[in-house]
Protein backbone atom coordinates (compact mmCIF):
# COMPACT_ATOMS: atom_id res chain seq x y z
CA UNK A 1 0.00 0.00 0.00
CA UNK A 2 2.90 2.51 0.53
CA UNK A 3 4.16 1.78 -2.57
CA UNK A 4 0.79 2.68 -4.53
CA UNK A 5 0.85 5.78 -2.37
CA UNK A 6 3.83 6.82 -2.63
CA UNK A 7 3.67 6.39 -6.21
CA UNK A 8 0.50 8.45 -6.56
CA UNK A 9 1.81 11.22 -4.76
CA UNK A 10 5.31 11.39 -6.67
CA UNK A 11 3.04 10.98 -9.65
CA UNK A 12 0.78 14.05 -8.70
CA UNK A 13 3.37 16.44 -7.38
CA UNK A 14 5.07 15.56 -10.51
CA UNK A 15 2.33 16.50 -12.73
CA UNK A 16 1.99 19.74 -11.08
CA UNK A 17 5.37 20.54 -11.61
CA UNK A 18 4.92 19.79 -15.28
CA UNK A 19 1.79 21.86 -15.65
CA UNK A 20 3.99 24.54 -14.27
CA UNK A 21 6.60 24.13 -16.60
CA UNK A 22 4.43 23.59 -20.00
CA UNK A 23 1.91 26.68 -19.21
CA UNK A 24 4.63 29.07 -17.33
CA UNK A 25 8.04 28.46 -17.43
CA UNK A 26 8.92 26.92 -20.96
CA UNK A 27 9.16 29.69 -24.56
CA UNK A 28 6.92 29.54 -27.00
CA UNK A 29 8.42 28.13 -29.91
CA UNK A 30 8.14 30.89 -32.45
CA UNK A 31 8.03 28.64 -35.77
CA UNK A 32 5.04 26.48 -34.08
CA UNK A 33 3.59 28.16 -31.77
CA UNK A 34 1.11 28.25 -28.61
CA UNK A 35 -0.27 24.95 -30.37
CA UNK A 36 3.25 23.55 -29.86
CA UNK A 37 2.91 23.05 -26.08
CA UNK A 38 0.57 20.16 -26.92
CA UNK A 39 3.84 17.85 -27.76
CA UNK A 40 4.45 18.03 -24.08
CA UNK A 41 1.79 15.67 -23.45
CA UNK A 42 1.32 13.82 -27.31
CA UNK A 43 5.31 12.38 -26.52
CA UNK A 44 4.77 11.25 -23.20
CA UNK A 45 1.74 9.45 -23.85
CA UNK A 46 3.12 8.14 -27.41
CA UNK A 47 6.07 7.13 -25.11
CA UNK A 48 3.75 4.94 -23.01
CA UNK A 49 1.56 3.86 -25.83
CA UNK A 50 4.33 1.60 -27.42
CA UNK A 51 6.29 0.60 -24.71
CA UNK A 52 2.52 -0.45 -23.55
CA UNK A 53 2.09 -3.37 -26.08
CA UNK A 54 5.99 -4.25 -25.50
CA UNK A 55 5.18 -5.35 -21.76
CA UNK A 56 1.82 -6.71 -23.31
CA UNK A 57 3.84 -8.94 -25.90
CA UNK A 58 6.83 -10.24 -23.55
CA UNK A 59 4.30 -10.75 -20.51
CA UNK A 60 2.02 -13.18 -23.25
CA UNK A 61 5.38 -15.01 -24.53
CA UNK A 62 6.23 -15.54 -20.27
CA UNK A 63 2.77 -16.68 -19.55
CA UNK A 64 2.68 -19.20 -22.70
CA UNK A 65 6.18 -20.71 -21.43
CA UNK A 66 5.93 -20.70 -17.81
CA UNK A 67 1.98 -20.91 -17.69
CA UNK A 68 1.95 -18.75 -14.56
CA UNK A 69 -1.44 -16.77 -14.03
CA UNK A 70 0.46 -13.63 -13.10
CA UNK A 71 2.10 -12.59 -16.05
CA UNK A 72 -1.30 -13.01 -17.99
CA UNK A 73 -2.75 -10.61 -15.30
CA UNK A 74 -0.02 -8.27 -16.47
CA UNK A 75 -0.01 -8.33 -19.68
CA UNK A 76 -3.85 -7.81 -19.96
CA UNK A 77 -3.35 -4.70 -17.13
CA UNK A 78 -1.13 -3.37 -19.43
CA UNK A 79 -3.20 -3.90 -22.54
CA UNK A 80 -6.16 -2.10 -21.11
CA UNK A 81 -3.91 0.88 -20.47
CA UNK A 82 -2.16 0.57 -23.62
CA UNK A 83 -5.75 1.19 -25.21
CA UNK A 84 -6.56 4.29 -23.13
CA UNK A 85 -3.10 5.93 -23.71
CA UNK A 86 -3.49 4.80 -27.18
CA UNK A 87 -6.59 6.72 -27.85
CA UNK A 88 -5.53 9.61 -26.07
CA UNK A 89 -2.20 9.90 -28.63
CA UNK A 90 -4.88 9.55 -31.66
CA UNK A 91 -7.00 12.23 -30.04
CA UNK A 92 -4.19 14.44 -29.05
CA UNK A 93 -2.65 13.98 -32.09
CA UNK A 94 -5.40 15.17 -34.34
CA UNK A 95 -6.21 18.24 -32.01
CA UNK A 96 -2.86 19.29 -32.88
CA UNK A 97 -2.73 18.37 -36.91
CA UNK A 98 -6.00 20.43 -36.31
CA UNK A 99 -4.81 23.62 -34.73
CA UNK A 100 -1.23 23.75 -36.32
CA UNK A 101 -2.40 22.32 -39.91
CA UNK A 102 -5.74 22.83 -40.77
CA UNK A 103 -6.96 19.22 -40.85
CA UNK A 104 -8.02 16.80 -38.58
CA UNK A 105 -6.39 13.16 -40.16
CA UNK A 106 -4.72 12.05 -42.92
CA UNK A 107 -3.43 8.75 -43.74
CA UNK A 108 0.07 8.95 -44.00
CA UNK A 109 2.57 6.07 -42.50
CA UNK A 110 2.98 7.08 -38.74
CA UNK A 111 -0.61 8.32 -38.62
CA UNK A 112 -2.43 5.02 -40.05
CA UNK A 113 0.43 2.50 -38.22
CA UNK A 114 -0.79 4.11 -34.56
CA UNK A 115 -4.32 3.64 -35.63
CA UNK A 116 -2.93 -0.23 -36.52
CA UNK A 117 -1.72 -0.31 -32.80
CA UNK A 118 -5.26 1.13 -31.37
CA UNK A 119 -6.94 -1.67 -33.61
CA UNK A 120 -4.50 -4.22 -32.51
CA UNK A 121 -5.04 -3.13 -28.55
CA UNK A 122 -8.73 -3.55 -29.06
CA UNK A 123 -8.59 -6.41 -30.59
CA UNK A 124 -6.63 -7.83 -27.88
CA UNK A 125 -9.02 -6.80 -25.00
CA UNK A 126 -12.13 -8.38 -27.71
CA UNK A 127 -10.56 -11.88 -27.67
CA UNK A 128 -9.70 -11.62 -24.20
CA UNK A 129 -13.05 -11.12 -23.46
CA UNK A 130 -14.74 -12.78 -26.21
CA UNK A 131 -12.95 -16.22 -26.02
CA UNK A 132 -13.66 -19.05 -23.25
CA UNK A 133 -11.38 -18.27 -20.02
CA UNK A 134 -8.70 -20.21 -19.42
CA UNK A 135 -5.27 -20.94 -21.48
CA UNK A 136 -6.74 -20.84 -25.05
CA UNK A 137 -7.94 -16.78 -24.60
CA UNK A 138 -4.74 -16.02 -23.23
CA UNK A 139 -2.80 -17.90 -26.17
CA UNK A 140 -4.73 -16.32 -28.70
CA UNK A 141 -4.21 -12.61 -27.68
CA UNK A 142 -0.77 -13.02 -27.10
CA UNK A 143 -0.61 -13.72 -30.98
CA UNK A 144 -2.37 -10.17 -31.16
CA UNK A 145 0.24 -8.91 -28.96
CA UNK A 146 3.05 -9.92 -31.16
CA UNK A 147 1.48 -8.13 -34.16
CA UNK A 148 1.46 -5.05 -31.96
CA UNK A 149 4.89 -5.37 -30.61
CA UNK A 150 6.08 -5.69 -34.33
CA UNK A 151 4.29 -2.38 -35.43
CA UNK A 152 5.54 -0.32 -32.31
CA UNK A 153 8.85 0.16 -34.10
CA UNK A 154 7.38 0.71 -37.12
CA UNK A 155 5.60 3.34 -35.39
CA UNK A 156 8.79 5.04 -34.59
CA UNK A 157 10.58 4.68 -37.92
CA UNK A 158 7.74 5.88 -39.95
CA UNK A 159 8.97 8.83 -40.22
CA UNK A 160 12.22 7.86 -41.12
CA UNK A 161 11.40 4.97 -43.65
CA UNK A 162 8.32 7.36 -45.43
CA UNK A 163 7.55 10.41 -46.49
CA UNK A 164 5.07 11.77 -43.80
CA UNK A 165 3.22 14.82 -42.55
CA UNK A 166 3.62 14.06 -38.88
CA UNK A 167 7.03 16.01 -37.24
CA UNK A 168 10.04 13.85 -38.38
CA UNK A 169 11.66 12.96 -34.64
CA UNK A 170 14.07 15.15 -32.91
CA UNK A 171 14.15 12.90 -29.85
CA UNK A 172 15.76 9.06 -29.52
CA UNK A 173 18.16 7.16 -30.82
CA UNK A 174 17.64 7.87 -34.91
CA UNK A 175 16.46 11.39 -34.17
CA UNK A 176 17.08 12.89 -37.71
CA UNK A 177 15.61 16.71 -36.55
CA UNK A 178 17.50 17.23 -33.20
CA UNK A 179 17.94 20.95 -33.63
CA UNK A 180 14.40 21.63 -34.33
CA UNK A 181 13.63 21.50 -30.85
CA UNK A 182 16.25 24.09 -29.89
CA UNK A 183 16.27 24.85 -26.59
CA UNK A 184 17.24 23.31 -23.54
CA UNK A 185 14.10 24.39 -21.84
CA UNK A 186 12.18 22.90 -24.18
CA UNK A 187 14.23 19.50 -23.53
CA UNK A 188 13.80 19.77 -19.62
CA UNK A 189 10.05 20.04 -20.10
CA UNK A 190 9.91 17.06 -22.14
CA UNK A 191 11.95 15.02 -19.99
CA UNK A 192 10.35 16.05 -16.88
CA UNK A 193 6.62 15.36 -18.22
CA UNK A 194 7.84 11.70 -19.43
CA UNK A 195 9.08 11.43 -16.35
CA UNK A 196 5.40 12.59 -14.57
CA UNK A 197 4.17 9.95 -17.02
CA UNK A 198 5.87 7.55 -16.78
CA UNK A 199 5.31 7.28 -12.86
CA UNK A 200 1.81 7.99 -12.95
CA UNK A 201 1.42 5.20 -15.84
CA UNK A 202 3.49 2.68 -13.24
CA UNK A 203 0.77 3.72 -10.72
CA UNK A 204 -1.88 2.71 -12.90
CA UNK A 205 -0.56 -0.60 -13.99
CA UNK A 206 -0.05 -1.46 -10.14
CA UNK A 207 -3.49 -0.57 -9.29
CA UNK A 208 -4.80 -2.33 -12.34
CA UNK A 209 -3.08 -4.64 -11.71
CA UNK A 210 -3.96 -5.38 -7.80
CA UNK A 211 -7.78 -4.80 -9.34
CA UNK A 212 -6.81 -7.87 -12.36
CA UNK A 213 -5.58 -10.07 -9.24
CA UNK A 214 -8.61 -9.51 -7.60
CA UNK A 215 -10.63 -10.06 -10.88
CA UNK A 216 -8.76 -13.88 -10.58
CA UNK A 217 -9.25 -14.85 -6.99
CA UNK A 218 -12.98 -13.87 -7.44
CA UNK A 219 -12.92 -16.10 -10.77
CA UNK A 220 -11.27 -18.84 -8.66
CA UNK A 221 -14.17 -18.49 -5.54
CA UNK A 222 -16.60 -18.82 -7.77
CA UNK A 223 -15.42 -22.20 -9.15
CA UNK A 224 -14.76 -23.15 -5.48
CA UNK A 225 -18.34 -22.67 -4.68
CA UNK A 226 -19.82 -24.71 -7.52
CA UNK A 227 -17.62 -27.56 -7.07
CA UNK A 228 -18.20 -27.75 -3.76
CA UNK A 229 -22.15 -27.07 -3.62
CA UNK B 1 11.56 -0.27 3.40
CA UNK B 2 9.15 2.24 4.29
CA UNK B 3 12.04 4.80 4.47
CA UNK B 4 13.83 3.89 1.17
CA UNK B 5 10.46 4.68 -0.05
CA UNK B 6 9.94 7.54 1.09
CA UNK B 7 13.63 8.78 0.53
CA UNK B 8 13.62 7.32 -2.95
CA UNK B 9 10.25 9.23 -3.95
CA UNK B 10 11.93 12.37 -2.45
CA UNK B 11 14.60 11.85 -4.80
CA UNK B 12 13.04 11.73 -7.55
CA UNK B 13 10.60 14.62 -6.42
CA UNK B 14 13.61 16.76 -5.91
CA UNK B 15 15.26 15.53 -8.59
CA UNK B 16 13.10 16.57 -11.70
CA UNK B 17 12.04 19.74 -9.74
CA UNK B 18 15.83 21.06 -9.75
CA UNK B 19 16.34 19.46 -12.80
CA UNK B 20 15.16 22.25 -15.32
CA UNK B 21 16.53 25.07 -12.77
CA UNK B 22 19.70 23.41 -13.42
CA UNK B 23 19.43 23.33 -17.48
CA UNK B 24 17.80 27.16 -16.93
CA UNK B 25 20.50 28.24 -15.56
CA UNK B 26 23.15 26.55 -17.74
CA UNK B 27 21.05 27.77 -20.47
CA UNK B 28 22.98 30.33 -23.31
CA UNK B 29 20.22 32.48 -23.85
CA UNK B 30 20.02 32.05 -27.36
CA UNK B 31 17.02 32.39 -29.01
CA UNK B 32 14.36 29.67 -29.47
CA UNK B 33 14.23 28.97 -32.91
CA UNK B 34 16.31 32.03 -34.73
CA UNK B 35 15.95 35.91 -34.11
CA UNK B 36 12.75 36.46 -34.80
CA UNK B 37 10.80 38.96 -33.67
CA UNK B 38 7.00 38.14 -32.53
CA UNK B 39 5.05 39.59 -34.37
CA UNK B 40 0.98 40.53 -34.30
CA UNK B 41 0.03 37.97 -36.45
CA UNK B 42 2.11 35.54 -34.53
CA UNK B 43 0.24 36.45 -31.69
CA UNK B 44 -2.90 36.57 -32.92
CA UNK B 45 -2.43 33.05 -34.01
CA UNK B 46 -1.40 32.02 -30.70
CA UNK B 47 -4.74 33.12 -29.29
CA UNK B 48 -6.11 31.40 -31.76
CA UNK B 49 -4.46 28.08 -31.14
CA UNK B 50 -5.04 28.75 -26.91
CA UNK B 51 -8.82 26.41 -27.48
CA UNK B 52 -6.98 23.62 -28.92
CA UNK B 53 -3.91 23.46 -26.16
CA UNK B 54 -6.40 23.22 -23.52
CA UNK B 55 -8.56 21.20 -25.49
CA UNK B 56 -5.75 18.74 -25.13
CA UNK B 57 -5.32 19.37 -21.36
CA UNK B 58 -8.95 18.66 -20.57
CA UNK B 59 -9.21 15.71 -22.59
CA UNK B 60 -6.02 13.70 -21.19
CA UNK B 61 -7.02 14.58 -17.94
CA UNK B 62 -10.99 13.84 -18.40
CA UNK B 63 -9.78 10.57 -19.69
CA UNK B 64 -7.50 9.60 -16.61
CA UNK B 65 -9.67 10.62 -13.90
CA UNK B 66 -12.63 9.12 -15.96
CA UNK B 67 -9.96 5.28 -15.88
CA UNK B 68 -9.69 5.81 -12.23
CA UNK B 69 -12.94 6.39 -11.36
CA UNK B 70 -13.96 3.34 -12.86
CA UNK B 71 -11.32 1.19 -11.78
CA UNK B 72 -11.92 2.25 -8.17
CA UNK B 73 -15.31 1.73 -8.56
CA UNK B 74 -14.70 -1.73 -9.90
CA UNK B 75 -12.32 -2.51 -7.49
CA UNK B 76 -14.73 -1.66 -4.23
CA UNK B 77 -17.45 -3.87 -6.55
CA UNK B 78 -15.31 -6.84 -6.58
CA UNK B 79 -14.19 -6.88 -2.84
CA UNK B 80 -17.70 -6.54 -1.78
CA UNK B 81 -18.90 -9.71 -3.87
CA UNK B 82 -15.42 -11.78 -2.60
CA UNK B 83 -16.70 -11.16 1.10
CA UNK B 84 -20.05 -12.01 0.00
CA UNK B 85 -18.81 -15.50 -1.91
CA UNK B 86 -16.41 -15.96 1.12
CA UNK B 87 -18.99 -15.34 4.17
CA UNK B 88 -21.50 -17.79 1.53
CA UNK B 89 -18.62 -20.31 1.62
CA UNK B 90 -17.90 -20.33 5.25
CA UNK B 91 -21.88 -20.43 6.19
CA UNK B 92 -21.70 -23.96 3.94
CA UNK B 93 -19.41 -25.24 4.94
CA UNK B 94 -19.80 -24.39 9.14
CA UNK B 95 -23.61 -23.95 9.10
CA UNK B 96 -23.38 -23.47 13.20
CA UNK B 97 -21.75 -19.82 12.29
Amino acid sequence: MLVRNSLLVTSAALMLVTLYMVFLWVPTELNLGVSQRIFYFHVPLGWLGMISIVIVAVASIVHLITGSQWWDDLAYTTAELGVVFASLILVTGVIWARGDLGWWWTWDAKLTTTLVLWFIYVGYLMVRAYSPKGSQSARFASVIALFGAIDAPIIYMATVWWSSAHPELNVGPVASDRDAIGSNKIYATLLVAVLAFTIFYIHLVVERFHLRRAESALDRLHQSFAARF
Amino acid sequence: MRSIIIAAAAIILLAATLAPVAVAAAYDGAPIVSATVETLAQQQRGEAELPWLFAVYVITWAAFFAYVFIMSRRQREMQREIDTLKRALDAKIDPEQ
